[in-house]
């Protein structure tokens, strides 16, 4: 039996830069960044008061009337899962699969979600009824037979991890495998590795691979102010913000958004005609101890492995870098050690830091420049930094000729996961 | 499918209610004991359920040189850590630099449940903004800022766990997390299984952790009204498939398998448990919560998992059910189970050991299918506890009570089925 192969056969996104394919891919050409001083609440209190916020986003305009239950729905998720479920929506439609075009069992979904941070309206009024003294503390005996009848039944599942991919199988009557990958900034690609796994060995034909993520809310942003390695003292102009592999970088920035992959079966994808965007051809992850790049290149090798090439069949490295000091030079490190020249490209410097979100939205940058041929300039990459010693592209888009494209995501642990993928020829 | 690599099972650990060793859980199990009692995490006498089976005295300097490390982190690492310590040493993999590190990684389920709850509580009932309905969103980052620990905070990412565990215990291998509800640790040791069979790995660590005996998850599943409220005789308030059934029980704890590629297991000299077989995975594209009524998705999955076994269903000889003790759970999985086994099904023992444990939530499946295992080797089941008064919807043979010899079984079958619809369903057999 001939392997099987899988094949991205829809996109839909939702960023700071862009919600269509087609805008996001300008916004990324033009050198368009989304960071800008928060806007959704009052930021004054943050030492770094800036994001790459959605200016857009509108679910109501994506889950229309038409679809009475899902709409009925939004209300029980939070602004991540709304995210995750309209990225699905737009994706769907790019892929163009009807119902009845495929076995329900056979169509899974895999997303890459972390827990959503409360919603304050929600707590509000049980947390006046319980809280005493001052400073005011919680009386768990009152919230509990007081305060919890203030807070809506469902309060938890608006929040969970793998509701996108449940509210997103209710909605395509989706009943194959049905995963959630929650290792924040690797959870998109290990939600695609596992996918494409999955199809290779027969138990799916068609996938839903997403990822969902957003900080840009009063609880998380507080919480990651405090242990995330966001910039201070920013500059006047946000969009300068984060500087990828930059010698003058010095931390990231948050942000928010979600994109969604249609993932086939090639075969499957070619007998009911559907349009191909790329393929995927490899995928490996690992954890690299003491971040030194051993761990992260050797998982590089094994994603080139999966897909039968050498490093010199590659055009460039989409990267993960986020404009941390030391977390960016661990990447150059490997990079460099694997390939010695490529390009390397670095979304966030447009895009900041959309955690479970990241991997895909910006793979999807990779898929894009594969199909256009032509690869953006990093943003804000101005000085080259010894310690990160790779060929960061810069300024206009550049051709690119090659036909593979390795993208890379890593967590400040030291997990990694590397994907490859194909321009896809006819 | 003929031609894939077989995975073994070479080492098993747990943190559970009912014992911190896989020995002493098993001989607890066997004696029908139930882990149940007041919750003493926090105050939570106030609470509709105020009684779970809680985790005592885990002293975790056993398990690690430098238990300070962990200080910041919250049970799920703790339990993980714990749990994985013994089955690594147990399968003798434990210490750096012992076989080829970047071919041994970790997949597991972890819960949610770290959040400083009462901090947020605190910093809300300081912001209400003047409507008294709302928090004034830009005033609470301040009250949040000054509350919250940033150490706390950031061992509360859901990568936490598993990159302690890599980096603990030198596991350079594929490092993943997933968080599915009640299915997450099956979940993870169903696809940590396919890695191996696909090459990607020798031996995966996997298995999952979960602590929801805490103010957010008991405030969470207490909303839900999914737990039970028979709190004048909390030991006997799960009470799965029988008639007067009315809600689960919160437990905590972690259950790790050590998987290997069986050429693997056999050059080194490794004992094994048993072999990992089979494994389904659907979802339900039904509801948020409740399990679809034909229980179409379970049905499946049981069907894919035996079909993945090459295994018939008289082949089985003991399931490890889901069983949370819930109305919808017990009648559904009884239904699914009739369907998915044919007549097959009224011929094999089914128990559920949350009867005793509680629910793990996200650790539950895994130290489910360590249980199943060891019933398997040793030719004893562990009884459903509390069943009483038959069901007319739960006909099956629960073992009630009592556990009960049956020698020769060859092969168990445990299920686990999440919030959200997805369901898991693992196949084990005798090596």
């Amino acid at each position: 039996m001939p392997a099987r192969r899988a094949v991205f056969t829809g996109l839909g996104l939702l960023t700071p830069i862009g919600s269509t394919p087609e805008a996001f891919w300008a916004s990324l050409c033009a050198g368009t960044s989304g960071i800008r001083r928060i806007q959704r609440f009052d930021p004054s209190a943050l030492r770094c008061p800036i994001a790459g916020e959605i200016p857009d986003f509108d679910p109501k305009a994506i889950i229309t009337a038409a679809m009475k239950d899902t709409r009925k729905s939004l209300n029980k998720m939070a602004h991540t899962i709304r995210l995750g479920l309209c990225a699905a929506q737009l994706a769907m439609t790019d892929v163009g699969l009807q119902k009845g075009q495929i076995d329900p069992f056979r169509f899974g979904v895999e997303f890459g979600c972390v827990m959503a941070a409360t919603d304050l309206e929600d707590l509000c009024k049980g947390a006046q009824t319980s809280c005493v003294g001052d400073p005011p503390e919680v009386d768990y005996t009152i919230w509990g037979r007081q305060g919890l009848k203030q807070v809506p039944p469902l309060w938890m599942l608006k929040y969970l991890p793998n509701m996108p991919a449940c509210h997103v199988s209710i909605l395509f009557d989706a009943q194959g495998p049905n995963n959630s990958i929650t290792s924040t900034d690797t959870a998109g690609l290990l939600a695609l590795g596992e996918a494409f796994r999955h199809l290779a060995r027969d138990s799916a034909d068609f996938f839903l691979v997403g990822g969902c993520d957003s900080k840009i809310n009063p609880v998380a942003i507080a919480r990651h102010s405090l242990f995330h390695d966001l910039v201070h003292d920013q500059p006047a102009d946000p969009t300068t913000a984060i500087k990828p592999f930059d010698a003058a970088r010095n931390g990231t920035v948050l942000g928010e958004g979600a994109a969604v992959l249609g993932l086939e079966e090639l075969a499957f994808a070619q007998k009911r005609g559907a349009k191909i965007l790329g393929e995927l051809v490899g995928f490996a992850s690992g954890f690299d101890k003491g971040r030194t790049g051993t761990g992260l290149a050797k998982v590089i090798q094994n994603a080139l492995r999966d897909a039968k090439i050498s490093p010199a069949d590659v055009g460039h490295v989409n990267a993960a870098a986020r404009g941390s000091r030391e977390l960016d030079a661990w990447e150059a490190r490997a990079i460099r050690d694997v390939f010695g020249d490529v390009p390397v490209f670095a979304p966030k410097g447009h895009l900041g830091n959309s955690g479970a979100a990241s991997g895909l939205i910006e793979l999807a940058a990779s898929v894009l420049a594969l199909q256009h041929g032509q690869l953006p300039g990093t943003l804000n990459y101005t000085t080259p930094d010894e310690t990160c010693p790779v060929n960061v592209t810069t300024g206009d888009t550049q051709p690119i000729a090659k036909p593979y494209a390795v993208k890379l995501s890593v967590t400040d642990l030291g997990q990694c996961a590397a994907v490859v993928v194909k321009r896809w020829e006819s | 499918m003929t031609n894939r690599k077989r995975v073994v099972i070479t080492g098993m650990g747990v943190v559970t209610p009912l014992g911190h060793t896989v020995a002493e859980m098993f001989a607890n199990l066997l004696e029908g004991k139930s882990g149940v009692g007041p919750i003493t995490h926090f105050p939570a006498s106030g609470f509709p359920t105020n009684f779970a089976a809680e985790i005592k005295n885990l002293d975790l300097g056993k398990y690690v040189s430098a238990p300070g490390r962990y200080d910041a982190s919250g049970s799920n690492t703790h339990f993980a850590l714990a749990a994985a310590q013994q089955a690594l040493a147990d399968a003798g993999l434990l210490g750096s630099g012992k076989f080829d590190r970047s071919r041994i990684g970790t997949y597991l389920g972890v819960g949610e449940g770290a959040e400083d709850f009462s901090s947020v509580l605190a910093a809300c009932s300081l912001s209400v903004d003047a409507t008294g309905y709302k928090v004034n969103q830009g005033e609470i980052i301040g009250h949040l800022s000054r509350l919250l620990h940033g150490p706390r905070e950031a061992e509360g990412e859901m990568n936490t766990t598993a990159g302690h565990l890599a980096d603990e215990f030198d596991l350079g291998g594929p490092n993943s997390t997933t968080l599915t509800a009640c299915a997450a640790s099956a979940q993870a040791i169903g696809e940590a299984a396919e890695l191996i069979r696909h090459g990607d790995a020798d031996v995966m660590v996997a298995g999952g952790t979960h602590s929801m005996i805490s103010p957010f998850g008991v405030t969470g599943f207490n909303l839900l009204t999914a737990l039970s409220t028979s709190g004048t005789a909390p030991k006997q308030a799960s009470r799965p498939f029988d008639l007067n059934r009315d809600g689960f029980v919160l437990g905590e704890g972690s259950g790790m398998l050590i998987l290997e590629e069986l050429e693997h297991a056999k050059a080194r000299g490794a004992a094994i448990y048993a072999e990992f077989t089979g494994y389904g995975t659907t979802g339900d594209a039904h509801a948020m919560t409740d399990p679809h009524p034909q229980g179409r998705g379970a049905i499946r999955a049981m069907r894919d998992a035996l079909r993945n076994a090459g295994l018939q269903p008289h082949d089985i000889g003991y399931v490890n059910a889901h069983g949370t003790s819930t109305q919808a759970n017990d009648e559904i999985e009884t239904l699914a189970l009739k369907t998915a086994l044919g007549d097959a099904a009224y011929g094999i023992p089914v128990s559920s050991s949350k009867s005793m444990l509680g629910h793990l939530i996200a650790a539950g499946g895994a130290v489910e299918l360590i249980i199943s295992i060891l019933a398997m080797r040793q030719g004893v089941l562990p009884p459903t506890i509390n069943y009483d008064t038959l069901d007319p919807l739960c006909d099956l043979d629960y073992i009630p009570n009592c556990a009960r010899e049956k020698p020769g079984i060859r092969h168990i079958l445990s299920n686990s089925f999440g919030f959200g619809g997805q369901n898991i369903v693992l196949i084990a057999s005798r090596y």
